[in-house]
């Protein structure tokens, strides 16, 4: 079983070979026959490499210790869950998941590419393939989840005892399915690049992908973000960590992607920006797949560990990012500039927004790798923080949180600046009398804050705003407002969805950072400790066990101000069997949209415990903003426009019939 | 404005602000980078007090106390030079003495260490990466 | 043989997803759009229904729309002349070296590479097959590991960590040992028996080096048993390996008189006195000719500390011999081998510690984790630079 995943993966690693050169040349010569290639082989591809993964998991769910990776990572006392996302709970496996995704959307493009011509679709496949050959060569040679050990040890090192979480076993494979999606994009830019044509077809097809890679890319830094809160014990859900910031970037870019490739969609205009952004947001997702998993970041001396893999790495970085935009910078000439526009317009609002949102990633980019690259040339070392993030990408994004509301209500061509500020009215007065409100009533001194606030509130207004005006409430009567509401075309619900989770994710962000009450005491049991009016009891250590850790458990029964009893908060200590490693789990409630939140430090000599406790207002709106973000792309996923048909005969002499203009 | 005075102005205003954001980034960098230093760096005087800096070495063994309260103290040495830490919170779970350990915060007047974060290693198999290299670049330190 | 026929259909199956659209006739219709202009006008024929659709819910103004539909039909019409303007591709015949060449590649590539990477003759070994076999087919490991599954759903069961803990002690995992021990006294109460080996296993994990807490066990196993053997070798050890040969010497003899004439104690007792008695020698005869003085004197102490050197010395490299055959047996042992690269380091071994280094390396398994730990360890001892 090991053996076959393992041929099956070297099996895939041809094929994606052949599927990376005889499309191709079937495209540039004109076969039909090697063109049609590359279909059933990105099908195979994807069939052998489910079969690899599928072998790598079933060794670790039997405890297969004869296999390195799963010894390295599992145990045999591991419940099954995380026996399983074991697998991808490190390097070898996460990149054969990677790889698992690859073929995947490799193989979705050529099922559902029938409605691509021939040639753009073949070159597709071949850019797809090209990427997939040079990531299963790196697995095979320098990343080999299939090494085996002979003999086989009896048990298993452990898989670190933080990333046995249900957080962490979806938050990966969410995060490669953005990263990964973001291939098709890349595909396309450079298929686009090589034919020297961009087809009509070409940003329908970019858009949706793009808009699915950027759904599970927002799912998966939520996910992440919602992990590190509960899991870390410090209570913060953003630290602009490298590993973060890698997941951060792409998302950037990508957000950019997306809203450039509507320009070109609908006006055939942006599209060699566009282009470049899709190159872009790609490099930008591989730099990341490799940041979070080989230590390029955590430690340039990583090449000096394992000097294979680095220099694999590098190569694949520099044929990629440089390759791509060698290309670019030869081909991108060649295509035909597209519709034109005023400043004041839709395009120009989405101009502006890919220039801020670039911008911004370009800020979040040096200021991840500059300590890097100081560190490389200097000797010099220094960690940028939060401050430097506080004083680059917050005055970068700003003025485009303000610009938002104002997009989608600008017409295209030519829009009426003044027009859609007076539409704006009431939204504006709803962030005014909010940004009023949190000064009189809050607190006097946030001023910051508060404006702040005042944004995420104008944010939104704005978004329902724009649903209520498009369908006409206030101008029609209310059924039809109601039947033209429900007729909307699904992307624009998309629209108004997403811009009010971003809107949601920044009021959670400021609520709970400027509002948020913290204590830390020490505790004996039957002390008490009061937080924004909960008050918590400390009731005693429980021990207990699980499968495979044993735990010292401090419970608190709460009350709120009103002494009404309102259940148990509990945080414990673990110690996990295998690896005898501490972890902490904090014990959190939900209450409203806020959270208690709780978590046990060591025990004293005296049998005081140390306690933090923080109430977070409107804590969960961060996440939830970010789930309401996904909510917004799965629904413009399923856009009707977004589905085009193949031309049949029938229909093609049709289309010869259509063209009279009608005004 | 013709349409060349038109599309000269789109690009001069976007240059402007990618001025301001490349002016914004080094100021940053000039400024609001926390560096990193060993107790030993700290001999020369080059940290003002209220300075946010970080700070690596090892927790010395013995002289982890805990105060009253949740304020712990501690000693954070390169075993050439030994900085007096103080810390308000919850330790990592990770933290123990004679581990690697970096500590964000500032010196307080009275030449004490007041500590924000406290960051131990993140497991069994790990040392802070920067803490590994300033060791051994002093030699005092050896893997095991 | 399972495997192969496995691995030679999935290769036959790859070619044929090559060769299937190779052989198949060519579609008529599919000859027609295989270029961009048809599927161009197909959206833009979509774009254009959109419109209507749009303009009819009132979503955008009049004028608006009639300027867009201008825009679209312009495009259409280019489209148009561009579809015209394309002649059907001639299926070429230079594509077929690609294609031979591709089909070639994919046995070729994959069994090529396969040989290389994989290890065919190696059947996957689930753990639960694996305790499930029949006890006398299974390697100690794994009768250790199914005692271990035992204990770890009976962990209060002191008669199985008693069991446990010397098993643990042949097979060189000291700190296991240690904590079974602990275990078995625990839960079991205490004897001499359990003290000495909880001692023994506190050695072995430092190397051979009586530390304080061993000899502190042992000073307990002969309170609860004055005769224990282990105990009382042990202890003379230590005394041996702290600089007091005289009374380790004496120890030893006092212990041969008490053994019975067929204990297996007398062996390893006999030798130890020889090594001791022949240290003594030598050491005297190495220069401290002074008559000892009826107290300690400093050069006392020193000459002493550089005869506990040479005798400590001896009794490691005994141990570290037999950690190194130890681990010939049984190579999967990431501790071990740092126990012996570390020991040779000690002992000024720098060729046998690099060697140590490289077959512990081999034996884990180059580029695994554990190899990586091993080598970064050496390197810290200043060892293995050429890595």
């Amino acid at each position: 079983m090991v053996e076959t995943g393992h041929f099956a993966l070297v099996l895939a690693f041809a094929m994606a070979l052949v599927q990376s050169v005889v499309p191709l040349v079937g495209a540039r010569t004109g076969n039909e026959r090697m063109m049609a290639v590359g279909v059933p082989v990105a099908l195979t591809g994807f069939l052998l490499t489910a079969m690899a993964f599928a072998a790598l998991v079933s060794a670790y769910v039997q405890s297969d210790f004869s296999v390195a990776n799963v010894w390295e990572n599992s145990h045999s006392l591991q419940p099954l869950l995380y026996k399983i996302t074991g697998t991808w709970g490190n390097h070898e496996g996460s990149m054969l998941l990677w790889v698992l995704i690859l073929t995947f959307f490799g193989a979705l493009v050529a099922v559902f590419g029938r409605n691509l011509p021939l040639s753009l679709r073949a070159t597709v496949l071949s850019v797809q393939g090209w990427i997939g050959a040079a990531f299963f060569l790196f697995i095979l040679l320098t990343s080999n989840p299939f090494r085996r050990i002979f003999p086989a040890p009896i048990e298993g090192r452990e898989l670190n005892p933080i990333l046995q979480d249900i957080g962490l076993a979806i938050h990966p494979p969410l995060l490669y399915l953005g990263y990964v999606g973001f291939s098709v994009a890349f595909s396309f830019a450079v298929a686009a690049l090589i034919e020297g044509r961009v087809d009509a077809a070409w940003a329908r097809w970019v858009r949706p992908w793009t808009l699915a890679a950027w759904l599970f890319l927002t799912g998966g830094i939520t996910m992440g973000s919602y992990w590190a809160y509960y899991e870390l014990g410090w209570g913060g859900f953003w630290f602009w960590d490298p590993v973060e910031n890698a997941s951060f970037m792409p998302w950037l870019a990508g957000t950019a992607l997306l809203h450039s490739a509507l320009v070109m969609e609908k006006r055939s205009a942006l599209k060699i920006w566009t282009i470049l952004l899709a190159i872009l947001t790609f490099s930008l997702s591989l730099l990341g797949t490799f940041l979070v998993r080989s230590g390029v970041l955590t430690s340039v001396h990583a090449f000096a560990t394992d000097p294979s893999r680095g220099v694999f790495i590098l190569c694949i970085l520099t044929l990629f990012i440089g390759g791509s935009f060698i290309l670019f910078a030869l081909r991108a000439g060649n295509l035909t500039a597209g519709g034109l526009f005023h400043p004041i317009s839709r395009e120009g609002a989405l101009v502006l927004n890919n220039l801020f949102l670039t911008t911004a990633a370009a800020t979040v980019l040096v200021g991840t790798l500059y300590p890097l690259v100081l560190e490389a040339f200097s000797n010099n070392r220094i960690s940028v923080g939060p401050p430097y993030f506080a004083l680059t990408f917050v005055p970068v994004m700003i003025p485009l949180l303000l610009a938002v509301p104002f997009g989608p209500l600008l017409a295209w061509k030519r829009g009426d600046l003044l027009a859609v500020a007076q539409r704006l009215y009431f939204a504006f007065g709803a962030a005014l009398v909010v940004v009023l409100g949190v000064l009189l009533f809050v607190d006097r001194h946030a001023v910051l804050a508060a404006c702040g606030i005042g944004i995420a509130v104008w944010l939104i207004f704005g978004a329902l705003t724009d649903i209520a005006l498009k369908s006409g409430i206030g101008k029609v009567g209310p059924r039809i407002a109601l039947r033209r509401f429900l007729g909307l075309p699904r992307s624009m619900y998309g629209t108004a969805l997403a811009h009010a989770g971003l809107g949601l994710t920044l009021l959670g962000i400021l609520a709970t950072l400027t509002f948020q009450a913290e204590k830390i005491v020490s505790l004996k049991p039957g002390d008490t400790v009061t937080v924004a009016g909960y008050t918590l009891t400390f009731k005693g250590i429980v021990a207990d066990r699980g499968k495979n850790y044993t735990e010292a458990r401090a419970e608190f029964p709460f009350t709120d101000a009103s002494g009404q009893p309102l259940g148990v908060i509990s945080s414990a200590k673990r110690i996990f069997v295998a690896s005898q490693t501490p972890t902490t789990e904090s014990g959190i409630r939900t209450i409203g949209l806020g959270q208690l939140y709780l978590s046990l430090g060591d025990a004293d000599k005296d049998g005081s415990y140390v306690v933090r406790v923080w109430w977070k207002p409107l804590v969960t709106l961060i996440w939830f903003g970010g789930l309401v973000m996904m909510a917004g792309g799965a629904i413009s996923i399923f856009d009707r426009r977004l589905r085009v048909g193949a031309p049949s005969a029938r229909r093609a002499k049709a289309g010869l019939a259509a063209p009279q203009p009608s005004s | 404005m013709t349409r060349k005075q038109k599309r000269l102005s789109i690009i001069l205003g976007g240059l402007v602000f990618l001025g301001a954001a490349t002016t914004l980034t080094f100021v940053a960098l000039g400024q609001r980078t926390s560096y990193f230093y060993m107790p030993s760096d700290l001999s020369e005087g080059t940290v003002a007090p209220g300075q946010q800096i970080r700070l690596g070495g090892l927790v010395q063994d013995g002289t982890l106390v805990r105060g009253k309260g949740a304020t712990v103290t501690f000693d954070v040495t390169d075993k050439k030079k030994a900085v007096k830490v103080t810390y308000t919170g919850i330790l990592p779970d990770l933290f123990r003495e004679g581990q690697g350990v970096v500590v964000e915060g500032s010196f307080g007047s009275g030449g004490t260490f007041v500590a924000d974060s406290v960051l131990a290693k993140h497991d069994e198999r790990y040392m802070p990466k920067a803490v590994a290299d300033g060791l051994k670049a002093k030699g005092v330190w050896q893997a095991d | 043989m399972w495997f192969w026929v496995v691995a030679a259909l999935l290769t036959l199956g790859s070619c044929f997803a090559i060769l299937w659209p190779l052989m198949r006739p060519l579609k008529g219709a599919s000859a027609d759009g295989s270029r961009g202009g048809a599927y161009d006008i197909e959206v833009y024929r979509d774009q254009l229904s959109e419109l209507e659709r749009d303009s009819a819910g009132g979503l955008i103004s009049p004028a608006e729309a009639g300027e867009a539909r201008a825009e679209i039909a312009r495009r259409i019409l280019r489209a148009d002349q561009k579809h015209a303007a394309e002649k059907p591709a001639a299926a070429g015949r230079a594509g077929r070296w690609v294609v031979t060449v591709a089909i070639l590649a994919v046995p070729l590539v994959s069994w090529g590479l396969y040989s290389a990477l994989g290890s065919p003759g190696l059947p996957g070994e689930p753990l639960a097959e694996r305790l499930a076999k029949n006890p006398a087919d299974s390697s100690v490991g794994e009768l250790v590991a199914r005692a271990e599954a035992y204990l770890a759903k009976n962990p209060s069961d002191a008669r199985g960590w008693q069991v446990l803990a010397p098993i643990y002690v042949r097979m060189n995992r000291f700190g296991d040992a240690v904590s079974a021990y602990r275990n078995a006294i625990r839960l079991g109460g205490d004897s001499g028996k359990l003290e000495a080996g909880l001692g023994e296993a506190m050695a072995g994990a430092e190397g051979g080096v009586i530390s304080a807490g061993a000899e502190a066990a042992f000073h307990k196993a002969l309170q609860l048993e004055p005769s224990n053997e282990t105990a009382r070798f042990f202890l003379a050890t230590a005394a041996a390996q702290d600089g007091r040969p005289e009374e380790a010497a004496e120890n030893l003899r006092s212990m041969l008189a008490g053994l019975s004439p067929d204990s297996p104690w007398r062996g390893p007792v006999n030798e130890a006195l020889a090594e001791l008695s022949g240290n003594s020698a030598s050491s005297s005869g190495s220069g401290n000719t002074a008559e000892p003085a009826p107290g300690p004197t400093a050069a006392d102490m020193k000459a002493a500390s550089g005869m506990s050197g040479a005798n400590r010395l001896k009794m490691i490299e005994g141990m570290v011999a037999s950690l190194d055959r130890k681990l010939k047996e049984n190579p999967a042992d990431p501790d071990g081998w740092r126990r012996l690269v570390r020991s040779y380091h000690v002992l000024g071994k720098e060729k046998e510690a690099e060697d140590a280094v490289r077959r512990g390396v081999a034996a884990l398994g180059a580029g695994t984790g554990e190899a990586k730990d091993l080598q970064a360890f050496a390197v810290s001892l200043g060892l293995a630079r050429t890595e």
